[in-house]
């Protein structure tokens, strides 16, 4: 074969081969969010008792963000770690739980006195919060510091682990 | 696309009043700025946030727009897209509000810009070489083809005239 286009080939070639590689050693359900190390979007939301709830409030000590909905299996395996976790950091870090809009308050409260509750589920009534989080699959989690950055978003049902390491980093 | 449209046509019903009542839960306009176009409403609206949501991956499938797919996920993206419109936002400005907190998942064509340009640039680049590969064998082809031999001719003619006759 010709050298040119041997060389030629390999140009197109190595890299199309290199960027198949490395696909096939990522995940494709771990999308990575481009809010990391950006301002947490602020956003106002009401349980579903119509206490209101504002972002910027809680803001002071790291808050934990977490998207859940009552029909969502994984979301039962985190519970119980979530519940753990809210009590332990107690006064030094917030848990807010947000639902998303076609989740109903019977099916949260069952789920409440099914499992326990860690907090208020504050419902996304239209969505937007959910969106502008970039929220893809339920349960997700963003870690945010106190002082309103994002820092880490946990895809997926959370582990003890990945808690306490991630907020023991923001404390 | 009946499917999205029935949607659109439920997403255009008027919200719950407690809905109405209710301070927004986002400020986009913090997020992306003032509107840069003209707000656009009534049929316009629907074939706007059609055109919009075609351009947009659905977070929760495989490779649909949101204006194709059923999905609770697409459903309030589209009813965001179809309320930014209204709002005078440019396709532009939405792409880049969903594209802030989904990435460049959610855009359906990648941006030719970066390691992107390489999806462009290589079906050309391949052609190209095909095309040189080819010119390359043909001339070599036509190089090592039998050259003329006087010889040879006249061997050929006496088999001709044998098999003539």
């Amino acid at each position: 074969m010709n050298r040119v286009a041997l060389v030629v080939g390999g140009i197109i070639a190595i890299p199309l081969l290199v960027f198949l590689g490395l696909g096939f050693g990522h995940d494709p359900n771990v999308i990575a969010s481009p809010l990391i190390g950006k301002e947490a979007p602020a956003f106002a939301l009401r349980d579903f008792d119509g206490n209101p709830l504002e972002l910027a409030a809680m803001l002071g000590k790291p808050v934990v963000l977490n998207f859940w909905a009552s029909w969502c299996q994984p979301c039962v395996i985190e519970h119980p770690y979530l519940l753990r976790a809210a009590k332990q950091y107690e006064g030094k870090v917030s848990f807010i739980g947000v639902v998303p809009s076609e989740d109903r308050e019977e099916a949260v409260n069952q789920f409440y006195s099914r499992f326990g509750s860690w907090g208020p589920a504050y419902h996304d009534s239209d969505g937007k919060v959910s969106i502008a989080y970039g929220v893809f699959k339920l349960p997700e989690t963003y870690f945010i510091d106190a002082e309103g950055t994002i820092r880490y978003k946990h895809a997926g049902p959370l582990d003890p682990v990945t808690i306490s390491e991630t907020l023991e980093g923001l404390l | 696309m009946a499917l999205a449209l029935l949607i659109l046509e439920l997403l255009s019903t008027p919200t719950t009043a407690v809905a109405q009542e209710e301070t927004p839960s986002i400020d986009v306009a913090a997020l992306l700025g003032q509107p840069a176009g003209s707000p656009v409403e009534g049929e316009e609206l629907t074939r706007r946030t059609l055109e919009v949501g075609s351009l947009m991956r659905c977070p929760v499938c495989q490779g649909l727009p949101i204006s194709d797919s059923p999905s609770a996920s697409a459903i309030t993206m589209l009813s965001q897209v179809r309320d930014l419109l209204a709002e005078g936002y440019t396709q532009s400005q939405i792409l880049d509000y969903f594209e802030r907190s989904y990435g460049e998942f959610v855009l359906l064509q990648p941006k030719a810009k970066g390691f992107n340009l390489l999806v462009w640039l290589a079906p050309v680049l391949v052609v190209a070489l095909g095309l040189y590969l080819i010119r390359r064998r043909l001339a070599v082809a036509s190089d090592s083809s039998p050259s003329h031999d006087p010889d040879l001719d006249e061997y050929l003619q006496r088999v001709r005239s044998e098999v003539d006759s």
